[in-house]
């Protein structure tokens, strides 16, 4: 296997080939953040046209879109608390602070190389380890993964922000808008209202640019006549190896992060965002100093971009082997392997080496491209963006946010729902209910409903079924540590902390 | 005076439209739209065709595939129902699904809206096991449905599809009892086999054709071996009767003009003898079985009488 592995790097190298990698990398940043334009969606769009194309320029272009997209998210994430892509939420936490405090060129080097950093991870483990980790894919059935679904949504609980009732509305908001649309069993309608278009659910791209691009860009036009000169001209344009250095102390959270990243990304479904949430929020657990996180800490937007870009190559570790995709982008791309005859299965590796492991170097090389085309095209240009006067850069965002949502499926229906989206999260801003919640709600909501009731119906009504393997009991254990874990460390810390005064 | 007048203008007007439809169909480029996503079974179905179907229609045909996914194909296939019957607009049609949709859902179209040109892809059920489940045998299998009524798990794509009229017709033929796993598609379903997490599922050729060494694949569905793995038994061959699959396939709207009907029906028939398009539909796992415009129109009907038992007796939601 692994002779096959080098017999196809010469084939990738090609011009043709490699050409087709660096379009795909920079088309994939650009992309990536523009609001609402996400990687799924650009590689939609370009599949039907890589028909006619040689399979390593189409795949090229695709690995080239998808590690692209991953990180161009963290620019608006950074610059403007617009998330790029659903991936990209977490890194407003840290991102945005930073920005605001002028450093924001020093944000987007962070989540360049923390992005490449994923991703050259993630495509080491698709290489050398798919076999082995699609095995690790099949433990997990409906109960496990539910159990997956449960970790997610306990871990990260801290999202609800400084109000917890606040927090679990705008969670409980998220779950309701997972309902609408068929139900996953039987198909019954849910809250559609009889609109064909609401009977695949609603899609996250909407809501996300609805909740997150329409708040910001009211606020923007609310002073129009303010230039934000504040944060742009300090950008911090240093070149990238004199801030390396200062990234270095990152190394734990990279490597954590890129672990729950690739193990996010063989599970089916749960993709990107889940990966960054669950990462940023193991990392501030075990940060010395967990106050700063949410001001502007630098290693929240290592933790967050290491992990969204670590879970692009592994989700195709199942897409490639079971066929089952790990990620939306990983579904599409599975669409434009078949058109040029690649089969998912344990035989495509036999079947077609050259054109599986090209596929695998064309991601390591994506990642490994995204540091040189990254960081200077980001700060660069995008960042330029900011000293544009505020109603034509608030007028170009609300263009680019119709664009991106009119595109994923083509009806008008979709663009009126973000606008309704925009509304609800226009007041939840003012209202100062959080947004994350919503976005894992949705996200969460419907992995975890529809395989619950998968599981039981696997166990014909018995709940027992949720209990009945090993990885669910693990699962378990991990979902209680993760609730009562903080509760004795409060009340630990807190005695202790309360012992001197009793003395004194 | 008037009415030879009328009778002037109306021949003038009939010889007019004569010498329209004389003018070579097609003119301009004709769409086909696909109820799915890019890159899905159909919408790959459909662009694999498009270029043989160009070639057969003569100089200058061009086609052009437009996606409109939703609804499990209800949104794509409604617009083609109710878009102009002149050749134009096409659309791809799976079935039982679209019959399906007519039954368990408010549907704007019926068996009679549209003009149904060629049915494409047979792709035929086939039933496995879980390696560890010891069902290696239709019999066995039988045998333990019999003796434990629904303990046998069964993963298959979704409810009023293809794999659960296959698993009724199995078990109004044997008399048994089993209880379905719906998943959101055939590939989780296959993952859960393999994963031993069911027992037994129901899929399709195209899907389990990859992995036989990891699944048992105790039949197909289909009166004789499928050129697409020769290899694997038919139930037929077993003693049990069931046949059944999922097709694919074209249609334009109701009404279409006789003579654009007739080139399209050509091109199709066509189609069926090119080697190299067998050989593109195989590369992309689409089983080919051409079934053209009377024959495809009737096998419609058979698959909604089927589907509407089925819904009658049990229906599924």
């Amino acid at each position: 296997m692994y002779s096959d592995l080098l017999h196809a790097l010469p084939n990738v190298v090609a011009f043709a080939n490699f050409a087709a990698l660096v379009i795909g990398v920079l088309a994939g940043i650009v992309v990536g953040a523009m609001p609402g334009l996400s990687a799924t969606m650009a590689i939609s769009v370009l599949v039907p046209f890589t028909f006619g194309l040689d399979p390593l320029v189409a795949l090229g272009l695709m690995a080239g879109i998808y590690n692209g997209a991953m990180y161009g998210g963290a620019i608006p994430a950074v610059l403007l608390r617009i998330p790029g892509t659903p991936a990209a939420v977490a890194t407003t936490f840290d991102g945005y602070p930073m920005a605001q405090k002028g450093e924001g060129g020093f944000a987007l080097q962070v989540a360049v190389v923390s992005s490449s950093i994923g991703g050259i991870a993630s495509a080491f483990a698709l290489m050398l380890l798919a076999p082995p980790l699609s095995k690790v894919t099949l433990l997990f059935g409906p109960s496990e993964v539910f159990w997956v679904a449960v970790f997610g949504l306990c871990s990260i609980i801290f999202l609800l922000g400084g109000n917890p009732v606040k927090g679990l509305i705008s969670a409980c908001f998220g779950v309701f808008v997972s309902v609408v649309g068929s139900d996953p069993i039987f198909g019954t309608d849910r809250y559609t209202f009889g609109q064909l278009e609401l009977l695949d659910g609603i899609h996250i791209v909407i809501l996300l640019v609805g909740l997150y691009a329409l708040p910001p860009v009211i606020d923007l036009l609310e002073t129009p006549l303010k230039t934000d000169t504040s944060n742009s001209d300090k950008l911090g344009t240093e070149p990238i190896w004199r801030t390396l250095p200062r990234m270095l102390r990152f190394w734990k959270t990279w490597l954590r992060s890129a672990a729950i990243g690739i193990w996010i990304g063989i599970l089916p479904g749960a993709g990107g965002s889940m990966a960054a949430f669950m990462s940023y929020n193991e990392a501030r657990r075990t940060s010395k100093t967990p106050n700063t996180w949410g001001n502007g800490e630098p290693e929240g937007i290592a933790a967050s971009e290491t992990a969204n870009n670590a879970d692009t190559a592994s989700a195709l570790i199942p897409a490639l082997t079971l066929g089952i995709p790990g990620t939306a982008v990983a579904a599409v791309m599975l669409g434009g392997l078949l058109v040029h005859g690649l089969q998912p299965g344990p035989m495509l590796f036999r079947d077609n080496p050259d054109i599986v492991f090209g596929f695998m170097w064309q991601f390591l090389f994506g990642a490994i491209l995204l540091v040189f085309l990254g960081g200077s095209l980001a700060t660069n240009s995008f960042a330029k963006l900011l000293k544009l006067p505020r109603p034509l850069l608030g007028s170009v965002i609300i263009v680019l946010m119709l664009i991106g949502v009119y595109s994923i499926h083509g009806p008008m229906f979709d663009v009126y729902l973000m606008l309704g989206f925009g509304a609800v999260g226009y007041l939840m801003d003012k209202l100062k209910f959080p947004l994350p919640p919503v976005v894992l709600g949705l996200i969460l909501g419907s992995f975890a409903e529809e395989n619950l009731r998968l599981a039981l119906r696997i166990g014909r009504g018995d709940w027992s079924v949720l209990f009945a393997n090993t990885t669910s009991q693990i699962l378990v254990l991990m979902t209680v540590a993760v609730i009562v874990g903080p509760i004795i460390k409060r009340r630990y810390f807190n005695k202790s902390a309360n012992g001197p005064d009793e003395k004194a | 005076m008037k009415t030879t007048m009328k009778c002037a203008a109306l021949a003038g007007v009939m010889i007019l439209a004569g010498g329209m439809a004389l003018a070579e169909y097609p003119e301009k480029p004709i769409q086909v739209i696909v109820g799915y996503s890019a890159g899905g079974g159909t919408d790959v179905m459909a662009r694999t065709t498009a270029p043989f179907i160009e070639k057969y229609l003569g100089e200058g045909a061009s086609i052009v595939v437009k996606n409109m996914p939703g609804a499990s194909g209800q949104i794509g296939i409604t617009e083609v129902a109710n878009s102009d019957p002149d050749g134009y607009t096409l659309g791809t049609f799976n079935l039982p699904g679209m019959m399906a949709r007519t039954l368990d859902r408010q549907a704007d179209y019926d068996r009679d809206s549209f003009t149904y040109l060629a049915n494409v892809v047979n792709d035929p059920n086939v039933i496995v096991t879980s390696k560890n489940s010891g069902l290696d045998t239709i019999d066995k299998l039988i045998a333990e449905a019999k003796e434990n009524p629904g303990a046998i798990t069964v993963g298959m794509s979704s409810l009023g599809g293809d794999d659960h009229f296959m698993l009724i017709k199995l078990q109004n033929m044997t008399e048994t009892e089993f209880t379905i796993v719906p998943f959101k598609g055939s590939a989780p379903a296959r993952t859960a086999l393999m994963g031993g997490h069911v027992a037994m599922g129901i899929l399709n050729i195209s899907e389990v054709a990859n992995f036989q060494e990891e699944l048992n694949v105790l039949g197909v569905a289909l009166a004789e071996r499928s050129d697409f793995a020769p290899d694997l038994p038919t139930f037929a061959e077993q003693g049990v009767d069931l046949i059944n699959g999922s097709m694919r396939g074209v249609v334009a709207p109701a009404g279409l003009p006789e003579d654009v009907e007739a080139k399209l029906l050509d091109a199709f028939t066509q189609l069926a003898e090119d080697p190299e398009f067998i050989a593109a539909m195989k590369a992309t796992a689409n089983p080919v079985e051409v079934v053209t415009g009377a024959d495809f129109k009737a096998l419609t009907g058979d698959l909604y009488d089927l589907a509407k038992e089925v819904w009658e007796t049990t229906p599924w939601n």
